[in-house]
Parts: C-alpha cells; sequence; structure tokens
C-alpha cells in the first residue's frame, strides 16, 4: 500500500467555493486543522481567481453557482482547467451539492471533479474525502455508485468482456461500485473483497476515468441535456 | 340578452330576443320577417343585434340536443343567411324596378358586394365561432377554412369599393384612383408601423411578464405551504432536537421530490414502494436513510414481501443500530437483491432470543416463503441485512442465468470466500 503523499503533518491547502457563506463557515469550522482554507468563493467567476492565484490541492465544488455560463461547479473546473499547485500537480475538485439530480451530478463529473458528496456529509467523512481527492483518488457517495451501476447497465447485468472497455463496468469494478452503494466505506471494501484499499481506489479511479470519458448513451443524454457537449 | 345555440335557425337573434322579452319565438321571427319588407329594417335590426349581443355558453340541455345543434351550427345558419339574404335582395331589386323605381344598380351592386364581404370577414371576429376552432382544434382544415373566408370577404369588399370608386370613369381613373389609394396606404403604413410595433411588443411583454407573475405565485404558494409552515413548526418545537431533525428531513424530502422530480413510474414500481417504506421509517425515528434503487420493475407479490421485510430490517436498524443508515436495492433482470445496513453496535442472530419474531419471522421467513432469502452478518461498524428475491421474468431470467448466480454469491457473501456456492435459504434461516 503506497503512504498518501498528504499525510496527516502537511496541511492540504483548500478552497471552498459555495454561494451561501453560512455553508462555507459551517464546513470551515467541521474540518479539522489538516485543513488549510486558502482561499473562498461565491459565484463562478470569483471561484476561477481565486483558484488560479491560490492554486490549491482541493477545490471543494458547490454544484450549484451563480455566474459563468450558467453550468454552476462545471464552469469552475473548466474554467481552471490547466491550473496546478506549487508541486505540479493539477488542481483537484470535489463536488459538494444538496442534489440528488443525476444531472448535476454526472456533469459536474464529466466536467473534470473527482468525486461527489452530498451536503449531509459529516465532518469527519469530509476531511477523509478531500484527503482522498487530494491524493488523486476518486471519491463515491453510495448515490453516485448507484448512479453508476444504473447508467452504465452493471445493475442489469452488463458487464465488460476487457477491463479497458469505455461503456461498461469490469466485473470487479461493479462489485466495488455495488459495496459503496450499500454504504461501505473503501477500507471495508478491501475486506470484503480481499483487495488493498489501494486496490479499491485503483478501481474507484478506473470507474471515474470510463464516467468522464464514456459515450454510453445515458450519460451523453445526460450531458446533452445540460447543453455540455 | 344572450343568442341561445339551441334552437336556433340563423344566429339566435330571434330566439334570444324572444327569450329575453318573455314572447314566443315564432311571433318574434315572424315580426322580424315582416319588418323586412319595410324598407328592410328588419335585416338591419336583426344585423345590429346579431353584433352586438354574445353568444349565451350556457349548456343546460341534453347532450344529444347539444350535438345537433353544434353540428347544425357549423355551417347551416351561414349558408341559410347568405341564400336568405341574397333570395330577398335579388327580389326586392326586382320589386323596386317593376314599381318604375331607378335603383342605379351600378351603385347597389357594388354597395351589396361590400356588404356581403364585411359580413363574410366580420363573422371571423365572433367571438363564439373563435371558441369552436380553437376548443375543436380542427387544426389546418379549420383554419384554412377561416382564411379563405376572410380572403373572399376582403376581395368582395375592395371589389365593391373600387367599383364605386370609379364610378364613370373606366381604367384609366381606375389606374390614378388605385396609386392614390396605395399611397394612402403606404403612407399610413409607415406613420402606424412603428406605433403597431410598439404595441405588439408591449402586449407581449405584458404577457410574459404574466405567464412569470403565475409562477412566482405557484412557487411562492408552495413554499409557503410547505416549507414556511415546517419553519414554523420548527421554531416552536426548537427544544426538541428530534422532532426538529426528523421535520427538516420529511420537508427536505418533500422539497426535493418537487424540485427534482423526474420521470417518476407508476406508483404500484417497487422501487416506489421502497422509498416509500425508506421515508415511512424515516419519519417514524427521524434517523436519515440513505436510500440508493438501481433499476425497477412492477410490484408483485414476491417484490411486496421483500419491501416488507426490508421494513423490518430498517425499523430494526434505525432501532438497534445507528446512523448512518444506508439502503441499497437493485433490481437486477433476474434477481432483485436488497441491502440494509447500518453502524450500530450489531448482533448475531443466535443471541436473538427464540420468541422475537421480528427477524426470524418478519424477514427470514417471509422471504423463504416467496422463494427468496434473506441473511444477517455483522460487520466491523454495524449490522447488515441482505435480502435477495429471484424473479421470474422469463426471457430475462433465462437469458442472464450467470448474473444471477454471480449475485447470489454476493448476496451472502458470509459464506466465505465468494467462489463458495451460496449458502442454502434453509441453513441461513436456522442460523
Amino acid at each position: 500500500m503506497n503512504a498518501p503523499r498528504h499525510s496527516l503533518t502537511t496541511a492540504i491547502r483548500l478552497v471552498l467555493v459555495d454561494d451561501h457563506r453560512m455553508f462555507r463557515s459551517g464546513v470551515k469550522a467541521e474540518l479539522d486543522e489538516s485543513m488549510l482554507i486558502v482561499g473562498e468563493a461565491g459565484d463562478v467567476d470569483e471561484a476561477i481567481v481565486v483558484v488560479a492565484a491560490t492554486r490549491p490541492d482541493v477545490v471543494l465544488l458547490d454544484v450549484h453557482l451563480p455566474g459563468g455560463n450558467g453550468h454552476g461547479g462545471s464552469d469552475v473546473i473548466t474554467g481552471s482547467g490547466s491550473v496546478t499547485t506549487g508541486s505540479g500537480e493539477p488542481v483537484r475538485f470535489l463536488a459538494l451539492s444538496v442534489s440528488d439530480a443525476a444531472e448535476d451530478v454526472i456533469a459536474v463529473i464529466r466536467a473534470g471533479a473527482r468525486g461527489y458528496v452530498t451536503k449531509t456529509i459529516g465532518g469527519q467523512d469530509l476531511t477523509e474525502a478531500i484527503r482522498r481527492v487530494a491524493d488523486g483518488d476518486a471519491v463515491f457517495s453510495p448515490r453516485l455508485a448507484g448512479f453508476v451501476l444504473d447508467a452504465f447497465g452493471a445493475a442489469a447485468g452488463e458487464v465488460a468482456v476487457i477491463d479497458e472497455e469505455l461503456d461498461r463496468l469490469s466485473a470487479r469494478e461493479r462489485e466495488v461500485m455495488r459495496l459503496i452503494a450499500r454504504g461501505y466505506q473503501y477500507k471495508e471494501v478491501a475486506k470484503e473483497l480481499f483487495i488493498s484499499i489501494k486496490t479499491v481506489e485503483t478501481h474507484v479511479s478506473s470507474v471515474l476515468r470510463k464516467l468522464q470519458l464514456s459515450s454510453r448513451h445515458e450519460l451523453t443524454a445526460w450531458a446533452v441535456g445540460r447543453h455540455l457537449l | 340578452m344572450e343568442r341561445p345555440v339551441p334552437g336556433r335557425h340563423l344566429a339566435g337573434v330571434c330566439a334570444g330576443l324572444a327569450e329575453h322579452l318573455g314572447l314566443n319565438v315564432r311571433y318574434v321571427r315572424w315580426a322580424f320577417l315582416l319588418s323586412c319588407l319595410a324598407g328592410g329594417a328588419g335585416i338591419v335590426a336583426y344585423l345590429f343585434l346579431w353584433a352586438l349581443t354574445p353568444q349565451s355558453l350556457g349548456q343546460d340541455l341534453t347532450p344529444g340536443a347539444d350535438e345537433a345543434a353544434t353540428s347544425r351550427s357549423a355551417g347551416e345558419p351561414v349558408r341559410n343567411l347568405v341564400v336568405g339574404l341574397g333570395l330577398l335582395v335579388v327580389g326586392g331589386v326586382f320589386f323596386a324596378q317593376q314599381q318604375g323605381l331607378n335603383l342605379r344598380l351600378g351603385v347597389l351592386i357594388p354597395l351589396l358586394a361590400v356588404a356581403a364581404g364585411a359580413v363574410l370577414a366580420w363573422s371571423k371576429l365572433d367571438d363564439a365561432e373563435r371558441d369552436r376552432w380553437l376548443a375543436r382544434d380542427t387544426g389546418s382544415a379549420g383554419r384554412r377554412a377561416g382564411l379563405i373566408r376572410l380572403g373572399i370577404g376582403i376581395t368582395l369588399a375592395t371589389v365593391g369599393v373600387v367599383v364605386l370608386a370609379t364610378q364613370g370613369r373606366g381604367l384609366a381613373g381606375l389606374w390614378d384612383v388605385g396609386i392614390a389609394a396605395v399611397a394612402v396606404l403606404v403612407g399610413a403604413a409607415l406613420i402606424a408601423a412603428p406605433w403597431g410595433v410598439r404595441l405588439w411588443t408591449d402586449l407581449r411583454t405584458e404577457q410574459t411578464q404574466r405567464i412569470r407573475e403565475t409562477e412566482r405565485a405557484d412557487i411562492a404558494a408552495h413554499l409557503h405551504d410547505s416549507v414556511l409552515q415546517t419553519l414554523a413548526l420548527i421554531q416552536r418545537k426548537a427544544g426538541d432536537p428530534a422532532e426538529v431533525v426528523r421535520l427538516a428531513r420529511a420537508q427536505e424530502r418533500e422539497l426535493r421530490g418537487w424540485l427534482y422530480a423526474g420521470p417518476v413510474g407508476s406508483q404500484a414500481s417497487l422501487a416506489s414502494a421502497v422509498t416509500a417504506v425508506a421515508h415511512e421509517v424515516e419519519d417514524l425515528r427521524g434517523i436519515p436513510i440513505e436510500l440508493v434503487v438501481t433499476g425497477d420493475r412492477t410490484l408483485d407479490p414476491g417484490g411486496t414481501a421483500l419491501v416488507r421485510a426490508l421494513r423490518e430490517a430498517l425499523l430494526n436498524a434505525v432501532r438497534h443500530g445507528a446512523a448512518p443508515v444506508s439502503v441499497y436495492v437493485e433490481v437486477g433482470p433476474g434477481v432483485v437483491e436488497a441491502f440494509v445496513r447500518d453502524h450500530g453496535p450489531g448482533f448475531d442472530l443466535a443471541d436473538v432470543p427464540q420468541d422475537r419474531f421480528g427477524v426470524r419471522e418478519s424477514i427470514l421467513g417471509r422471504m423463504r416463503r416467496h422463494g427468496g432469502s434473506a441473511g444477517i452478518r455483522r460487520l466491523e461498524h454495524g449490522t447488515e441485512v441482505s435480502i435477495t428475491l429471484p424473479v421470474t421474468a422469463a426471457p430475462d431470467s433465462m437469458a442472464q442465468p450467470d448474473s444471477a448466480a454471480a449475485s447470489d454469491s454476493m448476496a451472502q457473501p458470509s459464506s466465505g470466500s465468494p467462489a463458495d456456492p451460496p449458502s442454502s435459504p434453509e441453513t441461513e434461516g436456522t442460523r
């Protein structure tokens, strides 16, 4: 198992993007000292400026934001596409939303977010999710896992013959997604499937990649509905 | 005074007048006919009343009669009117000629043409007629008929006016008059155009504004009925955290359903039944339940059993377990699987007293009776109840036996390594 690049001693530089000031202060209060909030923004244009100026490790991004081209969080991600952190890593985005609507979630993931969590998430879980995203891994909520299983037809029994196939999940990826949908943490998934946490992370990242690149009809239909293509 | 549709011959003026005055329709009709002979006063009076009285909208009659009346009204009155008027006029003219009166037909015919054209064109303005077209939605056919009528009317009137205006002048005069008329029309149009456009845009703006206001009022009404009420309740119950959480959660769900209501399946779908049960339990105990459902199918007896077992498992989870409670229901082509997971201290089925029926009967027994199976696992953090129900959708279960088998081994991972054959329902139940 590889050691995480962001150990507990190095603080993760974080930018909060949410149009509700109350929610931002709530998140700030919940995060521990391992997170260093270097900037905040309330709309798309402000967020792009702040991200470019502060070059954070992770941007905690609300899906629904005013400004930009009207696509909320997706616009921030496309607007700060080439920004890297001080160490040359790309800036990572973790989407945060009250909306459970599939098109919102899929849109922001396809724009490039590394994960999605709901706003009801606890402080502990949020910290863990941010750290995971900072390490370049993907974060899936149970609901997002459910979406993925549905969208890739995995729930209906479609399984990829070769792992690289973009329009289907491999059998292992399907199992990982199912366990996440059942509310399992990554380490519980690993224990359940007799694999390492790192392997779980690899599978989840692979699913994220498929989610972002696949041209499966269900996914592109969502994206078209949001005028993303 | 109104013009009734049923029982009318032309436009219902006589019938309406008779009703209004409390007289017999027959007398009124005869009076009109007779007054027509008095220099056409009856015709003028009739047209005047027709233009000024609205058609009655009352439908106080039997459906059959109504149908007959509307079908009659579709074309007959107009035809009657035209034929009758034509006959009257022709007769009147011949009568006058015979009496030695010089009626100057050169003036009279164009005048009649103008009048006929005006009637044809104006008849399109008849409110009732317009409503009927809209309501009936006869589409292009009805609209085309209307346009043809309007066109004929305008042509008739124009020809009449032109002939009248060019009395005794011939084609050269017609040319001059035509040019002058066109010039005047163009000038008037130029002057009036900005006003017209302005009026039009004003109208459009007002329309869109009204639509927006209606939408706004709808949203405001909904927020008032739901969110504001709940907020008021929460303020009053601020001392009771559990109740506040329950209220907030219920309201959140309601609002979410209203905002993001997607393509909701029929009430009788398995997914909607599962959702309803999860919400019910959530409301009961005020503990949030994370629900994920993939796929859907119609609710059959087996599905109902699964939903009931799921409900029992959920009740156990919120009663004995701890948040977060997760539910995952996967409706596959060959099998339906449900998982209820909590983060409580967990329990072993063996520790549950034999006289407690909750788990043993409501979950395990019920699923077994419906050809499914259920299992309970103790995890490091919490407990997971898994419920499996093979579905007998003939084509699918035939086509995908492999995926169903694979899912079975997933459903009962407690049976050891995933390679092991799935444990049978019986061993599950007696544990």
